[in-house]
């Protein structure tokens, strides 16, 4: 089964991708919103669940994979990444989700983070960014302000956040968008076109924590997000930096940036096509090099 | 010394000057005369330059170590005869650079002394480049080197370069075969005829693991870079392509490891190889292949250590780290390889005991087996029996980690309609939604180490050296390349009379505590010896078994030799 060959395979309504395990998220969270544009991206794409393999790390976030039919595994703090490398490679016809947060991909995973997007790994990697440790009760994040006091900032922070999307850009990623979870249907218009993308997808999307960040709210967010505007060319490098810069201090949302690239599985292929390779190789030839 | 049926040959000088093919043509053209080789190599840790050595031992029988000492030392520099005269023992041969070389040797004390004036030669031949050919003819035809196929290993080789490279090298190496017969012959030792009909390949141990790895119908391997582990991954990346697999180069061990359970994941056979280093950056991801019951090999090429310790250097002190590295009770399967054949064999089969137990394997192996070539007899593919893991069938409904017989759960690979599910670093359920109640963990770390227990049966009893029920003075257990040494050592000791048999364990764990309990009952005394400081297998077997074992350490960046096993047995028996 090739790639292509797994959407519009089947009819499934949105809340039928909805596994029979429940969240356990927040009230208020935003990551309800990721996880239901989740469900209507993989309805509007037809896609069986089989053909689904989500993967994710440590966090709150890392948690929606339970909350959607298909295969997934649950994995480390900050591994989410590399793991799904793996599978994606191993069988390339599948649609590969990572799902995670700011301090699993950023922090802990952020060594995993170039190397995803340069490679371009055909898959998707949706991170969901609250600016704080959720699950582990608000310590500050790479994506937390400086000006909030945080679990072990009491303070108030000592450093400067990162921006995801200027990183994703400059290390290489092929398909870029930022979306706040508060618009759902721009979250589900964006995961669709990373699933569809062929390459390494990253989605960054503003979804807050009303438990443990009280700056980064909904309102909050609401404020600092803007829409591209409509002459923007997501197939422009310089303009994509441009926006990703937040000239007016604004964070751009919708599809920033987008490339068609050679994908590592590609290159794999080119590799055994290369070597006219086959499960059916005679290995005796291997051996018999070593005959002094 | 007419019966001695090996010889050992040195050479060492800076490296770039053509040691290591100096070595490798010697051995080539042994191996392809039907005689058994093993070689030992040392290299600086550094990329240009810094001491050099090759080694290597032949013999028409098999051979299992590298030998106490050289016979034969060649010397190429001064820097090498300096590091090397302390093991010049009255009755073994120099022969060295001179004159015109870099030093003047002070010869020791019964040492038989042949200057062959290798730099001088090649130089006037036209470039210092065929030192090396110099020295190889020189030394083929003092030590009957078998010349005709010698010559016919230097045509293969340098005839791709083209005739004048060819001639070039024939010509230097006649010229070395002219200065070592102006010499009188005054030692004893000349390499023995080979046997006919040997079918052997020469390989060294890394590449052995990866051939190992290809005929174990391995899919994918993620490596990451590390000394002295490397050239598995590299001789796996010349082939794997061939039969249709994937090697990746990923960011560093931990994501290596991650992306081998995402493979293993998706159903593929799949591996890394490592060394120390690599192998504890890897602990936590060990844990999450036992808790998510994911298939998976980790060659561990161990060097000393620790930290970034002695990068090139031999050493058998990961077995804490490959047994108990990582957090919480995580069992894994820990083997062990003896030499080059096994690297290849166990490869094959330690791919098929990670799929068949849905767990994480390491396979040690060690620097002094890394670099060392050895004659194996030729394997033909069908010897590999592919095991596969246990896969749903499709009937029922399906559960992961659905408690079983066997302990041993159905896998699923994703694409297939009703096996959806989720593989997970959770304690779990059945069907692995997370659960942390007392009664499931209980019940899943039940179910994760008794899924191991059939292991040590299902291999087969571990190697007894010797009769298993004769009652000895001393019996020794040791693992890894030390195997080979002390193979020789008891075959000495036997000869002098003394009583002995050996245990050579190749699962280091779970360990097969009955077969420890049921060789030491038959020894008056048990001998642990082992290349780490700590004695860490003696350690085990204290901990797991009754025995209470003598341990034998050495850890100074060297294998073992048979002599110093040999005395340490009569020490402990007098």
């Amino acid at each position: 089964m090739s790639r292509a060959e797994i959407f519009n395979n089947i009819e499934m309504k949105p809340k039928e991708y909805k596994s029979e395990v429940s969240p356990v998220w927040c009230p208020g969270c935003g990551d309800y919103g990721v996880l239901n544009s989740t469900y209507r991206a993989l309805s509007e794409l037809g896609i069986h669940p089989k053909d689904f393999v989500s993967v994710s790390g440590i966090g709150c976030s890392s948690r929606l994979p339970y909350f959607v039919k298909g295969y997934k595994m649950h994995t480390l703090h900050g591994r989410a990444g590399a793991v799904a490398t793996g599978t994606q490679l191993a069988n390339p016809s599948l649609s590969v989700m990572v799902a995670g947060g700011d301090g699993d991909g950023f922090s802990i995973g952020g060594g995993h983070m170039p190397h995803m997007a340069r490679k371009n790994v055909d898959m998707v990697y949706v991170l969901m960014d609250n600016g704080i440790y959720g699950l582990t009760k608000g310590q500050s994040s790479p994506t937390t302000r400086k000006e909030m006091p945080a679990y072990i900032t009491p303070y108030g922070g000592v450093e400067e956040p990162l921006d995801p999307v200027m990183y994703m850009l400059t290390y290489g990623a092929t398909y870029v968008a930022q979306a706040f979870a508060g618009n759902p249907k721009m979250c589900a218009a964006l995961i669709k076109g990373a699933i569809e993308h062929k390459g390494f997808a990253y989605v960054n999307i503003f979804s807050q924590c009303p438990t443990f960040n009280k700056i980064d709210t909904a309102k909050y967010y609401r404020g600092l997000v803007e829409d591209l505007s409509e002459d923007h060319d997501p197939t422009d490098m310089d303009q994509a930096i441009a926006v990703a810069r937040r000239p007016n201090g604004k964070a751009p949302v919708g599809l920033i940036y987008k490339e068609d690239r050679y994908t590592l599985c590609d290159e794999m292929k080119r590799l055994v096509d290369l070597v006219g390779g086959s499960p059916d190789y005679d290995t005796q030839k291997i051996i018999d090099a070593h005959i002094p | 010394m007419s019966e001695k049926r090996d010889l050992t040959i040195r050479v060492a000088g800076e490296g770039g000057e053509g040691v290591v093919s100096t070595g490798d043509f010697m051995t080539a053209a042994c191996a392809r005369a039907g005689l058994e080789v093993y070689t030992f190599k040392t290299f600086p840790a550094e990329v240009k330059g810094g001491y050099c050595m090759f080694q290597m031992r032949t013999s028409d029988e098999p051979v299992y170590n590298q030998g106490d000492n050289f016979d034969v030392f060649v010397a190429f520099n001064g820097e090498a005869f300096e590091l090397n005269k302390h093991l010049l023992k009255p009755g073994t041969v120099l022969v060295w650079d001179g004159p015109g070389g870099d030093f003047e040797p002070e010869i020791p004390e019964g040492v038989i002394s042949y200057a062959v004036p290798m730099t001088k030669t090649s130089k006037d031949l036209g470039s210092y480049r065929s030192k090396n050919m110099v020295a190889l003819g020189a030394v083929s035809t003092l030590f009957n080197v078998h010349e005709a196929t010698l010559i016919e290993v230097l045509t293969d080789k340098f005839k791709k370069k083209g005739d004048e490279v060819l001639d070039f090298a024939l010509k230097s190496f006649e010229a070395g075969k002219a200065l070592g017969l102006e010499h009188e012959k005054t030692d004893p030792y000349a390499i023995v005829e080979g046997k006919e009909g040997r079918d052997n390949i020469v390989i060294a141990g890394n590449e052995a693991c990866g051939l190992g790895a290809i005929l174990g119908g391995l899919e994918f391997f993620s490596a990451y870079p590390i000394t002295p582990a490397t050239e598995v991954a590299k001789y796996v990346s010349a082939h794997i392509p061939k039969t249709g697999g994937t090697l990746i180069q990923a960011e560093d061990e931990i994501a290596s490891l991650a992306q081998v359970l995402g493979a293993s994941y998706a159903g593929k056979r799949s591996m890394t190889s490592t060394s120390g280093p690599g192998l504890a950056l890897m602990s936590e991801l060990i844990g999450m292949a036992t808790m998510s019951e994911t298939p998976a090999l980790i060659i561990d090429v161990q060097r000393g250590g620790p930290s970034t310790g002695l990068p090139t250097k031999h050493e058998q002190s990961d077995l804490f780290l490959a047994v108990h590295g990582g957090h919480g009770d995580s069992p894994r399967i820990v083997m062990s390889v003896e030499d080059v054949k096994d690297c290849i064999h166990m490869t094959a089969q330690a791919l098929n005991v990670a799929e068949k137990y849905q767990s994480p394997v390491v396979l040690c192996s060690d620097g002094s087996l890394a670099f060392s070539t050895q004659t194996v007899e030729r394997p033909k593919p069908s010897d590999f029996e592919i095991v596969n893991r246990k896969r749903w069938d499709g009937e029922g409904e399906y559960k992961r980690y659905e408690f079983t017989d066997d302990n041993i759960s159905m896998m699923c690979d994703p694409g297939v309609e009703g096996g959806e599910h989720v593989a997970t670093g959770l304690e779990h359920t059945e069907t692995g939604a997370p659960n942390f109640t007392p009664e499931w963990h209980i019940k899943n770390a039940d179910k994760r180490f008794n899924k191991l227990k059939p292991l040590a049966d299902d291999l087969g009893p571990q190697e007894v050296d010797g009769d298993r029920d004769e009652e000895v003075d001393v019996g020794i257990i040791t693992w890894g390349s030390t195997i080979g040494v002390v193979r020789e050592a008891i075959q000495r000791l036997r000869a002098e009379g003394v009583k002995v048999k050996g245990f050579y364990p190749k699962l280091m764990y779970p360990m097969p505590v009955k077969e420890y309990e049921e060789f030491a009952s038959k020894c008056k005394k048990v001998l642990v010896p082992e290349v780490n400081y700590q004695g860490q297998l003696a350690f085990f077997i204290r901990a797991e078994t009754s025995l209470d074992p003598i341990s034998y350490t050495i850890c100074g960046g060297l294998p073992f030799n048979p002599a110093q096993i040999v005395d340490k047995v009569k020490e402990i028996n007098s």
